[in-house]
């Protein structure tokens, strides 16, 4: 196949690991409140983790400059305590009064989405600029 | 690649060497043919009839439209996908039609330039 926009393979990769970063945010925010999990336990907060997949294709084309892509390994889960809260009236409450609520911190979670977002922004980037490099190239030798 | 090794691909395998030939024949060009070769050893003139990996140039032409066809498919392939709600995102669907774009801008391209050298040998004087 040509190859005509230079370093798309990369930038797409890099956009759906950008997307399920945001989808992860999402259902952390949503969550953030959720005192009972399908576990039965509050709800955990998540975090993607990124890898590049040069591994696999090197394996498979050992070769000098092959594209690196990323992609999203895991999900992990986040280890820290559930935050406890008193509130005896909360069905969820245990003995001495007090709610497990998810270790999510809201505040953490927009920066995360902040900076998912600017990441997705500057992938665009690289797409817009490919395009107009590779429109440019058309144009040698016109006037 | 230098003015003389593109005229010789120009030109085609039936005459393959008019140029030396003219050189040999005594009308001395200013630059002397094995001069000129040397300046790319490493790059000999191919006429189109040399076979190249891929066979002709016509060959070349055709298969680098319907890898460009391939894409226009594969654009509105994705973008059947993205709006029948397959597990399409968005912009796969986008980078796949700005590709198309492109590579359709590349061929249009390659017909401007080979429609123009056509026009300008029609233009030549005998």
């Amino acid at each position: 196949m040509i190859d005509l926009l230079p370093g798309i393979n990369s930038t797409s990769s890099a956009l759906d690991a950008e997307r399920v970063r945001m989808d992860v945010i999402s259902e952390n925010i949503a969550n953030a409140d959720t005192t009972k999990g399908i576990d039965g336990k509050p709800y955990r907060r998540q975090q993607v983790v990124f890898e590049s997949v040069l591994n696999a294709q090197q394996a498979s084309e050992a070769g000098g400059s092959i594209p690196q892509s990323t992609q999203v390994v895991r999900i992990d889960k986040d280890t820290r305590a559930p935050r406890m809260v008193y509130n005896p009236s909360h069905p969820d409450a245990n003995g001495q009064g007090m709610v497990a609520l998810p270790n999510i911190n809201i505040h953490e979670e927009m920066v995360d989405m902040i900076a998912s977002s600017r990441s997705y922004e500057a992938n665009l980037a690289v797409v817009k600029n490919a395009r107009t490099m590779a429109m440019q190239d058309l144009s040698i030798g016109k006037h | 690649m230098d003015v003389l090794s593109a005229i010789k691909m120009v030109a085609g395998s039936q005459n393959s060497a008019p140029l030396t030939d003219i050189a040999q024949k005594g009308v001395t060009p200013s630059i002397p043919v094995y001069d000129l070769k040397e300046i790319n050893t490493d790059m000999a003139p191919q006429s189109v009839g040399a076979a190249q990996s891929s066979g002709s140039f016509q060959n070349l032409l055709t298969n680098f439209v319907g890898e460009v066809n391939d894409k226009q498919v594969a654009a509105s392939d994705s973008v059947a996908g993205l709006l029948s709600g397959k597990n399409v995102s968005l912009h796969q669907a986008m980078i796949s039609m700005e590709e198309a774009s492109v590579s359709f801008q590349m061929m249009v391209e390659v017909r401007n330039k080979l429609l123009d050298s056509y026009q300008e040998l029609m233009r030549m004087q005998v």
